[in-house]
């Protein structure tokens, strides 16, 4: 049973987010690990309902492209987890670490059984120190990519105005960029929290130390706010090089 | 008699405020709040109603009494010496009718604090639930008596029209809590950028404002994120003809979690009913004079979650 507002999570429409677009494919259908085939069914109609065209819930809130996307979204978590032999896979794979970790990461639990608080409002960019999330998912294709209809917020001002750097992004050139502006990892640390450790792992592109990339990516947004260059594009271009991506 | 006497055969001791507010007149708030008021009172609370709807007072109609003379405006500007003297009777003993400040709420200079004020006096009422009727729209006043109350409950039927309605009263809501909740000047910037549908920093939702507010600032990220959390309206899916119609309030609690960040959750429904407008015409409440159709029972339901704390729930 999912109740009220406690079964999903509340993600935005990704790609709006500095977050990792990732969602499962529980959450995308709004379901507990251990649904039933007859819930799974049951779910997949009422969010293919609810992201119908024309759907009285979401047509003021989605854009017309939003929700065939999130449409998408659903049917394909619905074709996975429908058979069990793929279910069984990809439940394996939610069960792996992208990275070895430096932080053990918790019992994943159902949804309803985590706070409310950090089930609807997941930190953006969690801290060094906070508890891992459930494990991402590896082999399986995002089930949530960015949504392309609603243009990121642009980030915000930082001197003369951000860079973008060519894809993909190397430790190496983040180094240099870094070395040019003048900018030390200890200033980096102090603004954005992020201790000097893991951003000298993302220079020297030590991916088997770096945490998930739901948390890189938030390391790699602050890492590249503080050197001036642009967050979203710097992050996804180091993202490119991580091996297991 | 002091609160703790008076509370004490009910299971829940505290006195409540619950305010019904939507954005979108004519979809029934004043019936809803009538009959809501109505089926608490028979479940044995002692119900105050405040018709607070500035564009259309009809509370008096919906319930068949004379519109009373004196309002709480009277009592707040002390030209009588008891709140009770502005109550007037209804046909149920444990149920009275206040007619609304709506005087005070015309004018668009009352304070945060002097609401504070009258939200106060209101729960001096020596009764278990205070019901109000705010009334369409989105006003400042509305949002803020709506965000003070113990449960805001947001009335929608199943159109178009309402829902987009009922979602800008959402935002419009919590951008105001969030706007309060704000400590630093960069943050009350963002949040006021945000009021803006066409804000330069592409803010759509209240997502994308804590995003926003992310970036500048982690503590007050959290702050806002708190807030985000503690807002939890309430949706009542009025006008019910389908069992689709009916599953509407689900897809909305949903949708809400998933693209606005809202915790919102699903009091109950109401069907459409012939019953209802016969008894309108009549000026007669149909869950008194027919406790049977479909209506009412669905209100009698409500009532009860509403002073159970429970919501519908998907169950699959």
């Amino acid at each position: 049973m999912v109740s009220g507002g406690e079964g999903m999570e509340a993600r935005s429409r990704s790609g709006t987010k500095g977050m990792d677009g990732r969602r499962n494919y529980y959450d995308v259908l709004g379901i507990e690990r251990t649904a039933t085939l007859p819930q799974v069914e049951r779910a997949y109609r009422f969010c293919l309902e609810m992201y119908g065209d024309n759907a009285l819930a979401t047509y003021s809130l989605l854009q017309p492209g939003e929700q065939q996307e999130a449409r998408e979204h659903v049917r394909e978590a619905y074709e996975v987890l429908r058979d069990p032999a793929r279910r069984r896979a990809y439940d394996l794979s939610l069960a792996q670490p992208v990275f070895r970790r430096e932080i053990p990461p918790p019992a994943p639990a159902p949804l309803a059984a985590v706070p409310p608080a950090a089930v609807a409002f997941p930190a953006l960019e969690p801290p060094v120190n906070a508890p891992a999330p459930a494990p991402v998912h590896v082999h399986v294709p995002d089930p949530m990519p960015a949504a392309p209809a609603v243009p990121p917020p642009p980030p915000p001002p930082t001197g003369s105005g951000p860079v973008a750097l060519g894809e993909p992004v190397s430790g190496a050139a983040l180094r240099r960029f870094r070395e040019g502006k003048g900018v030390s990892l200890d200033e980096i640390a102090q603004k954005s929290k992020i201790s000097v450790r893991f951003l000298r792992y993302i220079e020297d592109e030590r991916f088997d130390m770096l945490p998930a990339a739901v948390y890189l990516r938030g390391f790699l947004h602050e890492y590249a706010r503080g050197v001036g260059l642009e967050p979203k594009g710097t992050a996804e271009g180091y993202l490119q090089r991580v091996p297991s991506l | 008699m002091t609160a703790a006497a008076l509370s004490a055969p009910l299971p829940r001791s505290r006195r409540e405020i619950w305010c019904i507010g939507g954005g979108k007149g004519g979809i029934g708030k004043s019936l809803l709040t009538a009959s809501l008021g109505w089926q608490v009172a028979r479940m044995g609370r002692r119900v105050v109603l405040m018709d607070m709807d500035l564009g259309g007072a009809n509370l008096h109609t919906c319930l068949g009494v004379p519109q009373p003379a004196l309002t709480l405006g009277d009592f707040i500007r002390r030209r009588v010496a008891n709140i009770d003297d502005v109550a007037v009777e209804t046909s149920h003993p444990s149920l009275r009718l206040i007619s609304g400040a709506s005087d005070l709420l015309l004018a668009a200079n009352i304070t945060y604090q002097q609401k504070m004020r009258i939200l106060n006096k209101i729960r001096s009422l020596d009764v278990d639930i205070v019901l109000i009727d705010l009334g369409a729209g989105t006003s400042l006043n509305i949002l803020d008596f709506f965000l003070l109350a113990d449960q805001g409950i947001l009335t929608v039927v199943p159109e178009p029209t309402s829902i987009e309605n009922g979602y800008r009263f959402i935002k419009s809501a919590l951008f105001r809590r969030l706007r309060r909740a704000a400590g630093t000047s960069i943050v009350r910037e963002i949040v006021d950028t945000a009021f803006d549908q066409k804000n330069p920093l592409g803010i759509k939702s209240p997502l994308d404002l804590l995003a926003a507010v992310e970036r500048e600032d982690a503590a007050e990220a959290e702050t806002m994120r708190r807030e985000m959390a503690a807002f939890q309206p309430r949706f009542v899916v009025n006008q019910v003809r389908s069992p689709v119609d009916a599953s509407v309030g689900h897809q909305l609690v949903q949708a809400c979690a998933r693209h606005l960040g809202v915790r919102a959750t699903y009091a109950g429904y109401v069907d459409y009913d012939d019953a209802v407008w016969r008894c309108v015409r009549q000026r007669r409440l149909f869950v008194e004079v027919a406790p049977r159709c479909p209506a009412a029972m669905k209100v009698s339901q409500l009532a009860r979650s509403l002073l159970d704390g429970d919501s519908l729930s998907l169950m699959w």
